[in-house]
């Protein structure tokens, strides 16, 4: 924006220029499958943020033998599963444990990535080193085969041992990223700058280097949001997810491996996937209207 | 009064290679150089790219790791010191970048790219330091309101007059300019050499000028040296040096100064062709049997030169 001048008084029109979230806001709004997708991201994790305040967990996870494989009805709008169970209170409840999980495994994984990846991109040397040395030891590992042997071997397999577990592995190609990023960044003279001024490191890191990845974080983390939420579910597909105590996407849709389920009883299975399909999809487009707006802006310099 | 004095300089980086990437080699960019800066004056070293003067510059205000030799300010040696306790030299030590895009940082805004170093040695109420920047953006020539404004919103040589501004508030000693004006438009380099000169009269400033352009340096320095291959070939007064070169490299470097008037265009090829002969004939006379330049030897009070 230009500040004019008139008859010797400044005026100065609002705040100069548009910053990084502005950017990203109008990137969105111009983009119509992306706003679309907001909209319609928002509403469903209110209304299923909100309506699981009202709902009874433990009620709907009761069993019930005497409504089994009901159709849906006006009693249960999606109908019930072999325990009797409203398959549409289960898809508000899975909804939101499915999302709050995977919003968990992008947080921790964001913030060791991100602090990693910064130290090892920042101080390169030793440091660097020793980061990539452990990187590369947590990829070495059989993944798999660690989840279901830690899934056995647990007492109590429960959401937050399934956040641990899956943050121990996903963190690393956050901190690769970050790293790289941040090694092309302390070779520009802005750093030098920085340093030559008399910054602390800690501060040229938070302060300098952190504000120039923010918008490749952004990105990453929303891109990253949607895909743990499939994540989640095929593993609880394959049977190393959670337990059928905790409703998730993942479990409804894993009903599905029953072929009477797949074949004749719909409702149980279907709602649930096509809720993450539009979560994923949704989560997308708005990921990647912002990495279009992050690119832009390293564009423009 | 002597300011700084550089004492056989060497700053080599490691080669890595091989399996467990271990230093196999050093690439000598800086090694063994010696000179001083007299207070108030302005010092060029000037060579070809790649010639190592960049890495003497940084080396000053630590940007590189200084392998062997001292460099000496105010009688205290720098490269002795730890980061921690250069410290209180960065107030004296400034350096201005060569590249004006790169060395703001894009998503910082006017006020704080130019108070960070006030922010680092000063306690300032926020209107105290806005007072303190506005004023150094009136002396670089840019308005006041600039404060809010980002990077990207100004052009190469407003730009760098931003860091020449940051450079300035903690009110240096000595600054090192690292081809402060390559990177902008023939039209505005003047400008700002000329504004590079007007400042230090009113700050008393120190210049270590590095630059690869040897008019501009005549015209901004007292004496110079002459660096090629991380050694410094001719040392003298930039008049000595530009009228009177005794080095190959120099008169090499002189003669490939470009010339307008066509005349002297083939008068120039002829020099350059007979320097190249004598390059050829007399090489052993400015370089050992490994190519490098002997150390500088007096030939006059103020003229050194490398000669066997
Ligand atoms: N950080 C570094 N690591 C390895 N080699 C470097 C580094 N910085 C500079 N060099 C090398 O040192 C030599 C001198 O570089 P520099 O001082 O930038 O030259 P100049 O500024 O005279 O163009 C070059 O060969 C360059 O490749
Ligand atoms: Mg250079």
């Amino acid at each position: 924006m230009e500040m004019k001048v008139e008859s010797g008084k400044i005026i100065q029109t609002k705040d100069v220029s548009p910053s990084g979230m502005k950017i990203i806001w109008q990137e969105i709004k111009k983009d119509k499958l992306a706003m679309g997708s907001l909209i319609i991201l928002v509403a469903i994790l209110v209304f299923v943020y909100g309506a699981s305040f009202f709902m009874d967990a433990k009620e709907i996870a009761k069993v019930d033998f005497l409504s089994i494989y009901m159709e849906p009805s006006s009693d249960y709008w999606l109908g019930t599963d072999y325990g009797g169970r409203d398959v549409f209170g289960q898809l508000i409840i899975g909804t939101r444990n499915s999302f709050t999980i995977s919003l968990f495994i992008t947080l921790f994984t964001a913030i060791i990535g991100l602090s990693l990846g910064l130290l090892a991109g920042y101080f390169g040397g030793a440091t660097d080193n020793v980061i990539m040395r452990v990187i590369d030891f947590v990829i070495a590992l059989p993944q798999l085969m660690f989840i279901v042997v830690v899934v056995t071997i647990v007492p109590v397999f429960n959401v937050y041992v399934f956040i641990l577990i899956m943050t121990m592995f996903l963190w690393t190609g956050k901190a690769r990223l970050i790293r790289s990023k941040a090694l092309s960044e302390r070779e520009l003279d802005y750093i030098h700058a920085s340093q030559t001024l008399g910054t602390p490191h800690w501060k040229i890191i938070l302060f300098q280097l952190l504000p120039n990845v923010s918008s490749l974080i952004i990105v990453n983390f929303i891109l990253n949001l949607a895909g743990n939420i499939g994540l989640e579910s095929s593993l609880t597909f394959l049977g190393f997810g959670l337990p059928e105590s905790t409703p998730s996407l993942g479990t409804l849709i894993s009903y599905a491996r029953n072929p009477d389920v797949l074949e004749n009883k719909w409702w149980i299975w279907v709602p649930a996937s096509l809720m993450i399909l539009v979560l994923m999809l949704s989560i997308n487009f708005v990921g990647q209207a912002l990495k279009r707006a992050a690119d832009a802006r390293q564009r423009r310099g | 009064m002597t300011l700084l004095k550089v004492d056989n300089l060497k700053v080599h980086f490691p080669i890595r290679g091989g399996f467990f990437r271990r230093v196999v080699d050093h690439v000598k960019a800086v090694d063994g150089v010696s000179f001083e800066l007299q207070q108030g004056e302005t010092y060029g070293l000037v060579g070809e790219s790649g010639s190592g003067k960049s890495t003497t510059g940084k080396a000053v205000v630590k940007l590189n790791n200084v392998t062997s030799g001292q460099i000496l300010f105010e009688g205290r040696d720098l490269a002795a010191l730890s980061r921690k306790e250069i410290k209180p030299f960065r107030k004296d030590i400034q350096m201005i970048f060569q590249d004006p895009y790169s060395s703001l940082n894009p998503k910082k805004r006017v006020l704080d790219i130019i108070a960070e170093p006030l922010r680092n040695f000063e306690r300032l109420s926020p209107a105290e330091e806005k007072k303190i920047v506005q004023d150094f953006l009136d002396k670089v020539g840019l308005s006041p309101e600039s404060i809010h404004k980002y990077p990207h919103e100004f052009s190469g040589g407003q730009r760098q007059r931003i860091g020449i501004a940051r450079s300035l508030t903690l009110k240096p000693k000595l600054i090192i300019a690292d081809e402060p004006v390559s990177a902008l438009d023939v039209s505005v380099q003047a400008q700002v050499l000329n504004f590079l000169q007007d400042l230090q009269q009113e700050f008393n400033l120190t210049y270590l000028f590095v630059g690869h352009d040897l008019g501009v340096i005549r015209h901004m320095c007292d004496r110079m040296g002459v660096m090629y291959r991380g050694r410094l070939v001719e040392e003298g007064n930039s008049d000595e040096i530009y009228d009177n070169p005794q080095h190959i490299y120099t008169k090499r470097l002189i003669a490939a100064i470009p010339d307008l008037e066509p005349e002297v265009r083939e008068e120039k090829v002829q020099l350059r062709k007979k320097l190249s002969a004598e390059y050829e004939s007399s090489y052993s006379t400015f370089f050992d049997e490994n190519g490098r330049a002997y150390d500088l030897k007096p030939i006059s009070s103020t003229h050194r030169v490398a000669l066997q």
